[in-house]
């Protein structure tokens, strides 16, 4: 009996740190409507503050504790409100993708200053423990649950019986007219962010000492505070409170059911399967506060460029010209370069086959997926699985990984039936996470840490060992999935995609199946993106469940958000930004890249279209000033002929 | 009824609630085929309400809809378009990303999913550029939708609407941000396309609107709401006189 009291107690203080990460959660939520992805990597940036200050630096827990509560967490939180008070008012889609992409900065910056290994430190409260009756409760445990509650009450007393309570709740209820009556809408928003940084700060320090000190680590941790919060509907303070701790207790129980092998696979996926429970069945339900849901501007490669003089046919010969062009390019590369570049090359062919089907997903059809990479590993599992020793049952293994992927597609279809905007992304990461924790962890399908080999592929007799004719395969594969998906922008198919993006209100009621549109969307680019699982497998071989993982799925995103989601060519941007790090042969390249897409990201709210879309602009703009201007010999002319217009206009 | 005593669209006793709100008591409504029949109201009578629950965008509690002889009362909003019930919207809801002639070319590839190729892109063309002609959009047919003001805005969704050809054209406060020029335009083309103007079929239009002279014009038959529950149906003239009409909407001023 007292072991289920101690995993009661063990549960209430994980329950206790997700309240507090599902506190500050909400009220950013509450007050801002942005949903701050970014949460988990404040927290684990805060603790490696903490750490760098009080066990590297040796400052005292009595400075350092306060320094990160009081300065350091602020200051973060107000640089936040800096960074979203210009994207007020604009898509849905653009706070959710920035606040992944300052997921990816905390990371990379976390790792670029203090490295990727793991840290351990001191706990800020004493570790040791008292009886409670039969069991032993550590001290640690029973201050967090005292941080919680005391954190719990202050907010709820803050927000009901204060003026800045009053004050957010005009906020929140409508901004502009609170302001008309004098409240200052920027000052609550600018203090919610404080506050939820320094719940974030604590959150962080207060995980650390139980968790290992890594930059995913204690990220993905902290993002458990995303299933109270979605149980709270984002909205209420007392129930993120409460469904943190049965959260807690829930899972700790659970550990005692099994902590090894698929059981305890599951049970460690158990807040992300929860998550998805909640999304699935609150469903319609849950509304998205204070932002539009209208998608970013922007449309296919022939809509963006209807400003243009030329013709869309014309347009259209000018992109496959081009994309012809770029094909024989690619082909005839491979005899400039040796066959470590090559490799280079197949890497990037291959993530821009990846990057089109989110492209089409997410810049056509306008639905966001933090999954993408789970289909890729679906794919190339299955290769390891079933294309046999010598690569010789290739194709029909490819078949049966797209076969499954396009199974789950439509699952996460009909999850985009109930689901938009900020839902859909949860529940795509969801999806991802339990694939991450439950499935790929599974021994028996990825092999567990030493992963399985997917052999190269010999298709009808044809060998594709040599690194050459892989990449030729490769690119030949991405010439014909460009191709249809160039030919599916300028047909019905493409426009349909469309106008479930920018209405799908209108879509519906013009006789548009919108249930329909969104499987087969989900279920073809999943097809798509499991085709380039198979290929990423024979190319690298030896294959672990640390190649599919979410930050995968996130970093591809941010590169087509960056690159201009809306054309085909982000998707050959992408596939020439994966091949960076591994051409500089440099590992920090990688996080300095990573550092420089997020940023680039960030700055959608003044280019919501992306870089491509962003030099065209410029280019355009550079070439109009350089175009001689008319001659003024032509002004005058006009001039002399106006007074005659008037003259016999009158 | 209608001049040729045809219902295209009926719907009978519809009632809607809203936790304890009746935003909808019992309403029939018939719309014609050939003349254009006005649903007016206060604000908050339950005009928007009917028109969703017509469209299939909400579902009543009681109640039925007919389409022809074909009872459409459970059918999904793009049952309904596909079936022949167009309708544009009070907010508007363009593909904002495309062109105006995307849009047009979009909304008649929605209705006729199957008829892509060969004949199909003839067919496709010629009501597409037919409806722009008939709307004047020719000269924006390039530009982006999102891009529009909001009477250039109007003109599109009612030619979206149009290239589905329906039988039924639901039309929400189609005048809201139109200038005096700009509607009585508006309502020179529904006379025209309810007379069979623009080469289609005999349609019946349901028109919600706020400008009385605009409703009063246009309109065979007007069916008033208040508070959710029909209380006056009849003809201008008629619904001018009606005492009911005068009392909950009209006040005790005449309409222009």
């Amino acid at each position: 009996m007292s072991l289920y009291w101690s995993l009661i107690a063990i549960g209430l203080f994980t329950g206790s740190i997700y309240g507090l990460g599902a506190l500050g959660l909400v009220l950013t939520y509450k007050t801002t409507g942005v949903f701050n992805f970014a949460y988990g990597a404040v927290a684990m940036f805060c603790a490696y503050v903490y750490w760098q200050l009080h066990d590297k630096s040796h400052i005292t827990a009595w400075i350092s504790l306060p320094l990160l509560v009081l300065v350091v967490a602020p200051v973060i939180g107000l640089l936040f409100e800096a960074l979203f008070r210009p994207l007020a008012g604009l898509s849905a889609e653009i706070p959710i993708v920035v606040t992944l992409a300052l997921l990816a900065f905390f990371v990379q910056a976390a790792t670029s200053i203090w490295g990727g290994q793991a840290q351990y430190f001191q706990s800020i409260i004493p570790t040791s423990t008292f009886r409670l009756g039969s069991f032993h409760v550590g001290y640690d445990q029973l201050g967090t649950l005292i941080i919680l509650i005391i954190s719990g009450i202050g907010l709820w007393w803050l927000l009901r019986h204060s003026r800045f309570g009053t004050a957010t709740r005009a906020v929140v209820d409508n901004g502009d007219l609170a302001s008309m009556i004098g409240v200052s809408a920027p000052s609550v928003r600018r203090s919610a962010w404080v506050v939820s940084s320094i719940f974030a700060a604590l959150v962080g320090v207060l995980l650390s000492h139980s968790q290992t000190l890594t930059p995913n680590n204690l990220v993905l941790v902290a993002l458990a505070a995303t299933t109270p919060a979605v149980l709270a509907r984002l909205t209420s303070f007392p129930w993120a409170f409460g469904g943190a701790l049965g959260i807690g207790v829930l899972f700790s129980l659970l550990t005692k059911v099994s902590t090894t092998g698929w059981v305890a696979n599951l049970i460690s996926s158990g807040p992300w399967l929860l998550l998805l429970l909640f999304l699935i069945v609150l469903g319609s339900q849950l509304k998205e506060a204070g932002i539009s849901v209208r998608p970013m501007g922007g449309g296919t490669s022939a809509a963006v460029a209807s400003g243009s003089e030329a013709t869309p046919r014309s347009r259209a010969q000018r992109a496959a010209l081009a994309g012809v062009a770029a094909f024989v390019l690619a082909v005839l590369l491979p005899t400039f370069l040796n066959g470590s570049d090559v490799g280079n090359l197949t890497d990037g062919a291959i993530w821009a086959l990846i990057a089109v089907t989110l492209v089409v997903l997410t810049g056509w059809a306008g639905q966001i997926s933090l999954c993408q990479f789970t289909f890729v590993g679906v794919g190339s599992f299955a290769i390891g699985h079933l294309a046999g020793a010598h690569g010789g049952n290739f194709v029909a293994a490819t078949l049966a990984g797209m076969g499954i992927a396009g199974a789950l597609g439509l699952v996460v279809g009909a999850i985009a039936v109930r689901l938009k905007g900020l839902y859909l992304a949860l529940a795509t990461l969801a999806v991802a996470l339990i694939f991450d924790f439950a499935i790929f962890e599974t021994v028996g399908i990825s092999g567990g840490i030493t992963g399985i080999f997917d052999h190269r592929p010999h298709i009808a007799g044809v060998s594709f060992v040599s690194t050459t004719s892989l990449y030729e395969l490769c690119v030949c594969v991405l010439g014909v999935v460009l191709a249809v998906a160039f030919l599916i922008s300028r047909g019905p198919v493409g426009r349909r995609l469309l106008i479930l993006r920018d209405s799908p209100l209108a879509a519906s009621t013009l006789g548009v199946n919108l249930t329909v549109t969104k499987l087969v969307t989900f279920a073809l680019c999943s097809v798509v993106a499991s085709l380039g699982g198979a290929l990423y497998g024979v190319y690298l071989q030896s294959i672990t469940p640390l190649n599919f993982q979410f930050q995968w799925s996130l970093a591809l995103l941010l590169y087509v958000v960056f690159a201009g989601r809306t054309r085909l060519s982000a998707a050959v941007l992408t596939g020439a930004l994966a091949m960076v790090q591994p051409f500089a042969h440099n590992p920090t390249v990688f996080a300095y890249l990573q550092l420089g897409v997020a940023v680039g990201v960030v700055g959608l709210g003044r280019v919501p279209e992306g870089t491509i879309a962003l030099s065209i602009q410029e280019a355009k703009r550079t070439l109009s000033v350089m175009r001689p201007r008319p001659r003024r010999s032509l002004d005058f002319e006009v001039m002399a002929r106006r007074p005659l217009e008037v003259h016999s206009g009158a | 009824m209608a001049p040729d005593g045809t219902a295209l669209l009926s719907a009978q006793g519809i009632s809607v609630r809203f936790g304890g709100l009746h935003a909808l008591d019992e309403v029939d409504l018939d719309v014609g085929a050939g003349r254009i029949t006005g649903l007016i109201g206060p604000n908050g009578a339950g005009k928007t309400t009917l028109f969703n629950v017509l469209s299939g965008l909400l579902s009543a509690v009681a109640g039925t809809v007919h389409l022809g002889d074909k009872n459409i009362t459970g059918w999904s909003p793009h049952h309904r378009g596909r079936a022949g019930i167009a309708r544009t919207f009070q907010r508007l809801e363009l593909f904002t990303g495309m062109s105006v002639e995307d849009n047009l070319v979009a909304a008649w590839e929605s209705a006729h999913p199957w008829a892509i190729l060969g004949r199909g892109r003839q067919e496709r063309r010629r009501r597409v550029a037919q409806v722009m002609e008939l709307l004047g959009l020719g000269g924006i047919a390039g530009r982006k939708a999102g891009e529009l003001p909001t009477g250039s805005g109007r003109m599109v969704e009612l030619g979206r609407a149009l290239c589905t050809d329906p039988h039924v054209l639901m039309l929400d406060e189609p005048s809201s941000g139109l200038d005096i020029g700009e509607t009585r335009h508006f309502a020179d083309i529904l006379r025209q396309i309810v007379s069979n103007g623009d080469g289609g079929q005999r349609l019946g239009v349901l028109l919600v609107e706020h400008d009385m002279a605009l409703v009063m014009e246009v309109c065979e038959v007007i069916t008033v709401l208040d508070f959710g529950r029909r209380i006056a149906c009849g003809t201008p003239a008629e619904i001018r006189g009606d005492a009911a009409v005068r009392a909950a909407y009209l006040g005790e001023t005449d309409v222009a």
